[in-house]
């Protein structure tokens, strides 16, 4: 499969990208010249402080939300100026999302919630793909059954099973395990891993959790609209460790664009 | 805590806008239908202040016991005339000759439908007639028409206008004026009339006798009304009656109040169906405005609100609600209502100068009623709020909803309860057809309120088969779902449809049964092709000249013709049909009677023949004696029962032998059946015939259909009459379903953005809120047709000993149901719709 492919592609990048909100007295800048990017294949983590940004970036990466300035690619697609209905559509074919709250849509069976994607672009999706990650997800057995049904790490399965069911070019997973225990967030997370290691999947993770950012291959740290700091491979204590200075680091970076 | 409920109302004004709405719209009614009635009864109370202006005393003609407006008018004498006149508290005498006459039109046709044609004397003072052209007739074959005459028949000025009267021959006369009524009015509740000189009118109307059918007196000065009249007594005697002007008109005033009272009734009835309906609208509301608030109302009580002020402050929302919605509908129906006046009076008593009164009681009324509606319908869901418990507060809302099984209960018990009212009733349990007929009424009755709880349980199937139509589109799929997703409100909102078109059905399949019943009554009796009668409408009865039959006998084709003279006679000293013919025998045959007892030939003098049950009722039998008195007869006869039919409508009555019908209402004949010989063309011996009777215009020659057709005219303005019911039904359904729309589609905003986010369109949006609008519509209007045949099919059942034994169904009518509740449902679908595919993505995905 070409996604084992060791020449790693961007699948998201941002450039240049501001974000204000409100006007005047009242405005805040969310984002301040941020430029980064995702490569193919890869698990990353956005972590960062309330306020810090860390949800906008991530909504104006999915075409959401619109940026005042700079440029957003989705693979070789440029996001910026796209009207709605490419929007909708680019959302639709090349995007995976995983959210906080379930959100599965409690008029249809977790089976229908999982090809509700392809159910709304007309299509069908591949069966032998669907099998593999219901399986992988340890649903199988529960297919049939309506989201009250289910166990709150069930249902979150359900909704990476659909994230992951289109194949999108990036999947955004947004605080994905912040409704969970401790257990049912570790197999949710597990499976994010696996999915990237397995299938070549590239995942963008908001979360302001050190547990679940050690699962990424990468952590980009957010602080007042701008990144501070990029991490490899890292770890629970080197992101708790980083976090504890980060005052440090968000005056260090202040200086820097001062 | 009033403070909070105000803040709490002015955050969810649009919500609250439509809520309003109903009860807006039932008060409006409410007050409409009581400012109308008020009005119409002042402007017949104007109308009627002109009549006989200026007179003080009235004499008319006595009105003989039990025998109605068919009898043939005495008037007031000439003597009596003469000996008024010489009263010396008389100032002024004014003679009305008025009866109602036949006039041909441009068409050849008699003029007018409903309303009278009548011929009066010129100089009559009853009403003023204000002369628009020409001049007053003058000689006998002179006359001046009404205008309201000139546009019905299509002659004018100079045109030669033929007319009769029941005993006279058709005449000729010259149009020499045209003229109207005070006020501008073309006619008096759009009576056409023929204004002749006295003697002529005389002749019209008495057969030339010098009398008169009301004589108006003026007093002389310094005579009161009241004096006149006890002065007048000696001169009036026996012959007629005296009574005072006022009396008079104040007796026109009570007859018109009785009769707008309908009109009141009918508008009141709309007005109670909305205030009913609204009921369902607004208890929907409150409940989800209060699912939707139940966080804040815990948190309230978890820092110490009680539940009284809960409930209270609920109440006092519905409360203020109730006051400004019905306070807008009272305003809004008493400019209706007021409005409605002018349409009415130009329309039904063509009059253009209306008073509008406005009784204190109809905003009143319409107040009272928004304000105890909208509280009541509230208090349910008020009651359920108080009872939250503060913990609410801190959980995370959205549960799954309450069960159903209480109201589903109740309505399966409700709906047995009712069933078996009707299963009694229908099965004749009870003594008496009467109590056997309210059971089964209330018993449907009772069906309609259970069926009515039981549409929540009803939506999961219903919903889901109706579904099925939609499940090629996705975003139809997922509508459909969610029209199934919460059954009590979809439920609430479906009975708001099904209660109108449940109403509007029975309704119409109970009409359109009666009416096939009588067609198959008349098709599997009736053995003649062809008949000869007048409309019903014309105003002297259709009648035709008996010589004129040997010649239609006489037609190629023409089997056997029978000819058939009517009136309604004393017989015993009660009022009944009775029927005379030459050819008894035929003409039962014709009818598809038949003979129980005794015989049917040759009926000789004092000899008669009877149905079973018309017999019964006098308690005679075969052989027995009773005594008829004919409407111009003037002595009582015996008859001896020769003869017994079994009952069947069409030969119901007494029948004697044609030589009394001399002293019929009408002495000549007014229907005659004729039987086509098998093997002659229909057509080619209807053309025969109608040349022999070429020279009659007030009769026709009519086949089944025609005859049918025209029997059966009055249903079918009825059946057009109750349309106007569901069109209200439906203002109010649109209301209900946008409502719930709009806060289906408030609750499901993080829903939407999600799926907008998955990368549903804007169309695929739009799409899914139809689909479930358009369901839910279905559902209701399925509902309402389904229940509205089973009450119709009910009430005809029981009716069936009466007659009524077909069960028809207006399918077309039914169709048309259907197809209004689909556009309901788009219609309804168009504001949330457009809302929903709008929603914010990011704000409806984020959480604080």
């Amino acid at each position: 499969m070409s996604t084992a492919s060791p020449v790693k592609t961007t699948a998201v990048s941002a450039e240049g990208v501001w974000k204000a909100y409100g006007t005047g007295e009242a405005q805040v800048v969310a984002l301040r010249d941020v430029s980064v990017q995702f490569a193919s294949g890869a698990f990353t983590a956005i972590m960062g402080p309330s306020g810090s940004g860390k949800s906008t970036l991530m909504h104006c990466l999915a075409g959401l939300d619109t940026t005042d300035r700079g440029t957003v690619h989705i693979g070789d697609t440029p996001v910026t100026g796209l009207n709605d209905k490419a929007l909708t559509k680019l959302r639709r074919d090349k995007i995976g999302f995983i959210f906080q709250q379930f959100n599965l849509l409690p008029t249809l069976t977790a089976e229908e919630n999982i090809t509700l994607p392809a159910a709304i672009a007309g299509a069908k999706a591949d069966p032998d793909w669907l099998k593999k990650i219901i399986h992988t997800l340890d649903l199988t057995d529960r297919l049939s059954h309506k989201p009250t049904e289910l166990s709150g790490g069930q249902q979150q399965r359900v909704a990476c099973a659909r994230a992951l069911a289109t194949r999108p070019e990036v999947v955004f997973a947004d605080e994905p395990t912040g409704n969970l225990d401790t257990r049912s967030g570790a197999e949710v997370l597990r499976f994010l891993r696996t999915s990237v290691d397995d299938f070549g999947q590239t995942i963008v993770m908001v979360t302001h959790d050190p547990g679940a950012a050690a699962y990424a291959d990468r952590v980009v740290f957010l602080a007042d609209g701008r990144i501070v700091e990029d991490m490899a491979e890292p770890t629970a204590d080197k992101v708790i460790d980083k976090m504890k200075h980060f005052e440090e680091l968000v005056a260090a970076a202040q200086e820097e664009t001062a | 805590m009033l403070r909070a409920t105000l803040k709490g109302m002015a955050a969810r004004k649009a919500r609250l806008i439509l809520t309003s709405l109903a009860v807006v719209l039932g008060s409006a009614f409410i007050a409409s239908a009581l400012v109308l009635t008020a009005s119409i009864r002042a402007t017949v109370a104007d109308l009627s202040g002109d009549a006989y202006r200026g007179a003080d005393v009235l004499v008319q003609p006595l009105e003989p016991e039990n025998r109605g407006d068919r009898l043939v008018r005495d008037g007031v004498t000439a003597e009596t005339l003469a000996a008024i006149e010489s009263s010396e508290d008389v100032a002024e005498v004014s003679t009305t000759v008025s009866w109602m006459v036949n006039a041909l039109g441009e068409d050849g046709k008699i003029v007018g439908g409903f309303a009278p044609t009548l011929s009066v004397n010129w100089g009559d003072a009853s009403v003023e007639r204000e002369l628009r052209e020409g001049r007053a007739p003058e000689t006998d074959r002179e006359v001046a028409v009404s205008a309201q005459f000139v546009t019905e028949s299509g002659l004018g000025l100079g045109d030669t206008v033929t007319a009769y009267a029941l005993d006279t021959d058709e005449t000729a006369y010259e149009i020499v004026g045209v003229y109207g009524y005070s006020g501008g009015r073309d006619s008096l509740s759009g009576a056409t009339e023929l204004a002749f000189t006295t003697p002529e009118a005389q002749r019209l109307v008495f057969g030339g006798e010098d009398a008169y059918t009301a004589v108006a007196v003026t007093a002389a000065s310094g005579v009161s009304a009241d004096d006149l009249l006890a002065s007048l007594e000696p001169a009036v005697g026996d012959e007629a009656q005296a009574i005072t002007r006022q009396a008079y008109v104040d007796d026109l005033n009570a007859e018109s109040a009785e009769a707008t009272k309908l009109i009141g009734y009918f508008l009141l009835g709309f007005g109670l169906i909305a205030v009913f309906v609204s009921v369902f609208l607004i208890a929907n509301t409150f409940s989800i405005v209060i699912a939707g608030r139940l966080k804040e109302i815990a948190m309230m009580r978890a820092i110490g609100a009680g539940r009284g002020q809960i409930t209270r402050s609920v109440l006092a929302e519905a409360g203020l609600l109730g006051a400004v919605a019905s306070v807008v509908g009272a305003g809004i129906g008493v400019a209706a209502g007021a409005g409605l006046t002018s349409v009415v009076a130009n329309g039904f008593l063509d009059t253009a100068s209306t008073s509008v009164a406005i009784p204190w009681t109809a905003p009143l009324a319409a107040v009272a009623v928004g304000v105890g509606v909208t509280v009541l319908s509230a208090l349910v869901p008020a009651v359920r709020a108080s009872k939250t418990p503060p913990v609410e507060a801190m959980r995370a809302a959205a549960k799954a909803d309450k069960p159903i099984l209480g109201v589903t209960v109740t309505g399966l018990l409700v709906t047995l309860l009712g069933a078996t009212g009707i299963v009694l009733g229908l099965n004749e349990t009870f003594d008496g057809d009467n109590m056997n007929l309210m059971s089964a009424a209330v018993g449907a009755g009772v069906v309609f309120v259970g069926v009515a709880l039981l549409t929540a349980w009803l939506s999961k199937p219903v919903v889901a088969l109706l579904g099925a139509v939609w499940s090629w589109s996705f975003a139809g799929r997922l509508g459909r779902l969610n029209a199934a997703r919460n059954p009590r409100r979809t439920a609430v909102t479906a009975a708001a449809l099904m209660i109108g078109v449940t109403l509007v059905t029975a309704t119409a399949t109970l009409l359109t049964s009666v009416k096939e019943s009588l067609a198959a009554q008349f098709e599997s009796s009736i053995q003649a092709e062809l008949f000869i009668t007048g409309p019903v409408t014309s105003s002297v009865p259709a009648t035709f000249d008996p010589e004129l039959m040997d010649d239609v006998r006489a037609v190629d084709g023409v089997d056997t013709a029978v000819e058939l003279y009517y009136d309604v006679a004393q017989v015993d000293g009660t009022e009944q049909s009775v029927n005379a013919t030459t050819d008894l025998e035929g003409g039962i045959a014709l009818f598809g009677g038949e003979v129980v007892e005794g015989t049917v030939e040759n009926l000789a003098e004092g000899q008669t023949v009877v149905n079973e049950s018309s017999a019964d009722l006098l308690g005679a039998g075969l052989g027995d004696t009773v005594a008829m008195t004919f409407s111009r007869g003037t002595e009582s006869r015996e008859f001896t029962i020769v003869g017994i039919l079994a009952d069947n409508a069409d030969t119901d009555g007494w029948y004697v032998d044609r030589s009394y019908a001399t002293e019929f209402y009408t002495p000549k004949p007014t229907t005659a059946l004729v039987d086509v010989a098998d093997g002659a063309d229909v057509e080619e011996v209807t053309a025969d015939v109608e040349a022999v009777l070429a020279d009659e215009p007030a009769v026709s020659v009519q086949n089944h259909e025609e005859y049918l057709a025209q029997v059966t005219v009055f249903f079918d303005y009825a059946i057009i009459a109750i349309q106007l019911l569901l069109a209200l039904a439906m203002i109010v359904a649109v209301i209900g379903v946008v409502n719930t729309l709009v806060l289906s589609v408030l609750e499901r905003t993080r829903e939407l953005g999600m799926l907008r986010a998955m990368g549903m369109t804007r169309g695929q949006t739009t799409r899914m809120v139809t689909v479930e609008s358009v369901t839910i519509a279905l559902f209701g209007a399925l509902l309402g047709v389904g229940t509205g045949l089973l009450l119709g099919w009910i009430v005809q059942q029981a009716l069936a000993p009466s007659g009524i034994e077909e069960f028809a169904v207006p399918t077309a009518l039914i169709a048309a149901y259907l197809g209004a509740a689909v556009l309901v449902g788009l219609l309804a679908a168009i504001a949330p719709a457009v809302r929903a595919s709008k929603v914010d993505i990011l704000g409806a995905i984020s959480y604080e």
